[in-house]
């Protein structure tokens, strides 16, 4: 049986007129790693700052279910974790010391404290240099670090707001190592992230979030599956966008064909099939190509197909 | 949330106390400023004492006499040790006027030939064509050293003036009275007055004794001014911690700042943490680091210097409370103002050294202009500075510092309550 555990509706944020989130709405689920994935500036670290009770909203609300209750933000702080996108520690500080005082902050003593702060270590695998001060570290290890911060009081959901970014691949893997064992032992993970990759490999369910609105919301597979065979993104030069639209929406291999600024988006079953069809289109109307993209299908893809732009365009 | 509070502060004395640049800043910078300052300028402040009396060259050109008494009169004024003759010869004005030239001297006194004669031609004609008695100083002669030395003869000048036009406007006085009195009696009040002057020297009421002369002394500014103004050690061993503790702005300005860009308030304000608590936890420290300051320096000039500390230690507490205090919300003003690291960099350090020098950290304010001795009050540093010196140079107590401590204390009240209004957490 699913058990919501967070609940966000029609959630708005505006910043002196800009609206940062522009009604979101979903549910997660207790134990799913959840993925927010969008372009830099699309909102998912507001949307994560409405979630954790760090921004009131400006409308809308955020319940958390926990004990058969419903919650605010504010009164489930204790058991939520946020590790946020910058590398929130302090650099001329060890590791060790860095992780008493958050474990303090979170209300852990003592004994327990040092337990947690020993646990968290070996699970990013840096107890041999918990004595070193953080300066000392490679990008890799403050992030896993970073996370452990958000580890120490076990929180029942956690945040991770683009935990990998400026991390080195090994690194990276490890990362996901930690994600993974973290969720196998029950704690809700809520992951954004810009690089379709890692939402694609570990998230269960994925929002996708642009300008501050969720544009589509199902698991990986699914979202893939709805572009079918693939994406073709032809630039034009000369303004025939239209015409050349019309004409290749005949064309038995084309599902749809999107026009965003000077390009056609070109959903497809059978990309080289359709892609031979479209380039004799343009050949026929004698119009000049200026860019061409053949895309597998995949995430990347389905944001190109919904924005007509790509993640890493932002 | 007291076990927050005291977390956050242990954390941040143990970032400040590994941040080398910083300590140095606070600690070693004004420590080194007070050895070397009060040291340096130990023949300024103490010249003018009966220990090391200034040398001051007198060329008296008068004609009259009322020159000669002054000089009598100066030489029994403590501090200051009169030259009149060189090698046996009376000074002239050219001879004096090398001398300061030369630097063998700093200031020369030189009493023009009319002196006597316009002080007494003034007694009965306000009017009269004033003498010009001329102070030649040594233009690299510190105003510290001249302005107590000059005030102080002039005070005595005065008084000797006043003494010889006394007789005049007695009898002046007598003569307006005669004009005035019924026909007939007037050669009576005339001669009456002169009677009466007569009566006054011979009882000795005009020759600078007696009450008349107790009035006179008191009236002379320099005198009073010099026995209350502080020794080198008493103006640099305060004005020099309170240079270092406004230094903690830049401090807790970088931290604020840093904490919300590194992130790290993003992630405690996601705990169970107020903001209100998360404020306190970061002041607290630098709170503390300004006592620690105070201690630390005053330990130095007690321990090192000599200095005095008053008979009021509750006082000397009082005064570090309220001057922390102040330091502490303007270093939330500043970091409420500021958006990047060079900001706030550049306006801590041009806040810390103008107030502390128009505040008179580095050079007193009573050898400031008028205009900058009332500037000197908008600034918290001047109001901690004389507070101190209200304990340590003129042993006043807990009772008498109240307005000074007040005044300290209001200026954190608006700090803060600005810094409030404008800080931001994220």
């Amino acid at each position: 049986m699913t058990e919501v555990i967070l609940a966000v509706k029609d959630l708005r944020k505006s910043f002196g007129g800009h609206n940062a989130v522009n009604g979101i709405s979903y549910e997660i689920v207790r134990g799913e790693i959840f993925g927010l994935l969008g372009p830099n500036g699309a909102g998912k670290t507001t949307t994560i700052a409405m979630m954790t009770g760090l921004f009131k909203p400006t409308s809308g609300n955020v319940s958390f279910t926990m004990n058969g209750q419903r919650w605010n933000s504010s009164d489930v702080k204790p058991r939520l974790g946020l590790v946020p996108q910058e590398m929130a520690l302090y650099p001329t500080l060890s590791a060790w010391d860095n992780l008493l005082f958050f474990g303090r902050i979170y209300g852990l003593r003592g004994r327990k404290l040092r337990e947690r702060v020993k646990i968290v270590l070996e699970m990013v695998g840096l107890a041999d240099r918990a004595k070193e001060p953080i300066d000392s570290y490679s990008g890799g290890m403050k992030r896993r670090i970073n996370i452990a911060a958000g580890l120490l009081h076990e929180p029942d959901v956690l945040f991770l707001d683009e935990p990998t970014v400026g991390v080195d691949p090994q690194s990276r893997n490890a990362i996901f190592e930690n994600i993974q064992t973290l969720n196998s032992t029950g704690l809700t993970i809520i992951y954004t992230t810009h690089y379709m990759e890692e939402a694609q490999r570990l998230c269960d369910r994925i929002a996708i979030i642009d300008r501050g609105r969720v544009i589509a919301l199902d698991t990986p597979g699914n979202l893939i599956n709805s572009l079918g065979g693939g994406l073709i993104r032809l630039g034009l030069h000369n303004g025939l966008g239209k015409t050349v639209a019309h004409n290749g929406r005949a064309h038995p291999e084309v599902r749809d064909i999107t026009i965003m600024d000077d390009c056609l988006i070109v959903e497809t079953h059978n990309p080289q099939k359709a892609l031979i069809g479209m380039l004799d289109i343009i050949n026929q109307m004698d119009v000049r190509v200026t860019s061409l993209e053949v895309m597998e299908p995949n995430l990347e893809a389905v944001f190109l197909q919904l924005t007509g732009k790509s993640l890493r365009d932002n | 949330m007291l076990g927050q509070i005291f977390a956050i502060t242990i954390k941040d004395l143990k970032i400040l106390f590994k941040d080398r640049a910083g300590m140095v800043m606070l600690f070693a910078m004004p420590g080194m400023f007070i050895l070397v300052m009060s040291v340096a300028l130990q023949g300024v402040f103490d010249t003018g004492t009966d220990d090391k009396p200034v040398e001051m060259l007198v060329i008296n050109q008068d004609n009259g006499g009322l020159a000669g008494e002054a000089i009598n009169e100066l030489r029994d004024l403590g501090g200051i040790v009169l030259i009149d003759e060189i090698d046996g010869q009376k000074l002239t004005l050219e001879k004096g006027d090398r001398l300061i030239g030369s630097g063998e001297y700093q200031v020369a006194l030189v009493f023009p030939q009319e002196f006597s004669v316009s002080i007494l031609a003034a007694a009965t004609d306000p009017e009269s064509a004033q003498a010009t008695v001329t102070f030649i100083a040594d233009p690299a002669a510190s105003p510290q050293f001249l302005a107590p030395v000059e005030g102080a003869v002039q005070g005595f000048i005065q008084r000797v003036a006043a003494y010889a036009q006394a007789p005049q406007k007695i009898e002046a006085g007598f003569a307006s009275l005669a004009e005035e009195a019924p026909p007939g009696q007037g050669d009576i009040v005339s001669q009456l007055g002169t009677a009466f002057v007569d009566r006054l020297e011979k009882v000795g009421g005009l020759d600078g004794s007696g009450s008349l002369g107790v009035r006179f002394e008191q009236v002379a500014p320099s005198n009073y001014q010099l026995a209350e103004l502080p020794d080198s050690v008493e103006q640099n061993v305060p004005g020099y911690t309170i240079l270092g503790v406004f230094f903690i702005v830049q401090v807790l300005a970088t931290s604020l700042l840093r904490e919300k860009q590194e992130g790290t308030f993003r992630r405690l304000l996601a705990a169970p943490l107020s903001q209100g608590a998360l404020l306190l936890g970061k002041l607290l420290p630098c709170y503390l680091v300004n006592l620690i300051q105070v201690g630390l320096m005053f330990s130095i000039g007690h321990f090192v210097f000599g200095m005095s500390l008053g008979s009021s230690p509750l006082a000397l507490l009082v005064i570090t409370l309220a001057t922390a205090a102040a330091s502490t919300a303007l270093g939330l003003l500043v970091a409420s103002f500021g958006k990047t690291l060079e900001q706030i960099g550049s306006l801590s350090t041009l806040l810390a050294l103008t107030l502390a020098a128009i505040g008179g950290m580095m050079v007193p304010t009573f050898v400031m202009p008028e205009f900058m001795q009332t500037l000197s009050k908008v600034t918290p540093h001047a109001w901690s500075l004389s507070a101190y010196q209200d304990v340590i140079v003129r042993g006043l107590g807990f009772a008498e510092i109240w307005t000074e401590t007040g005044v300290l204390v209001g200026f954190a009240a608006v700090f803060f309550v600005i810094a409030l209004c404008r800080f931001r957490f994220e």
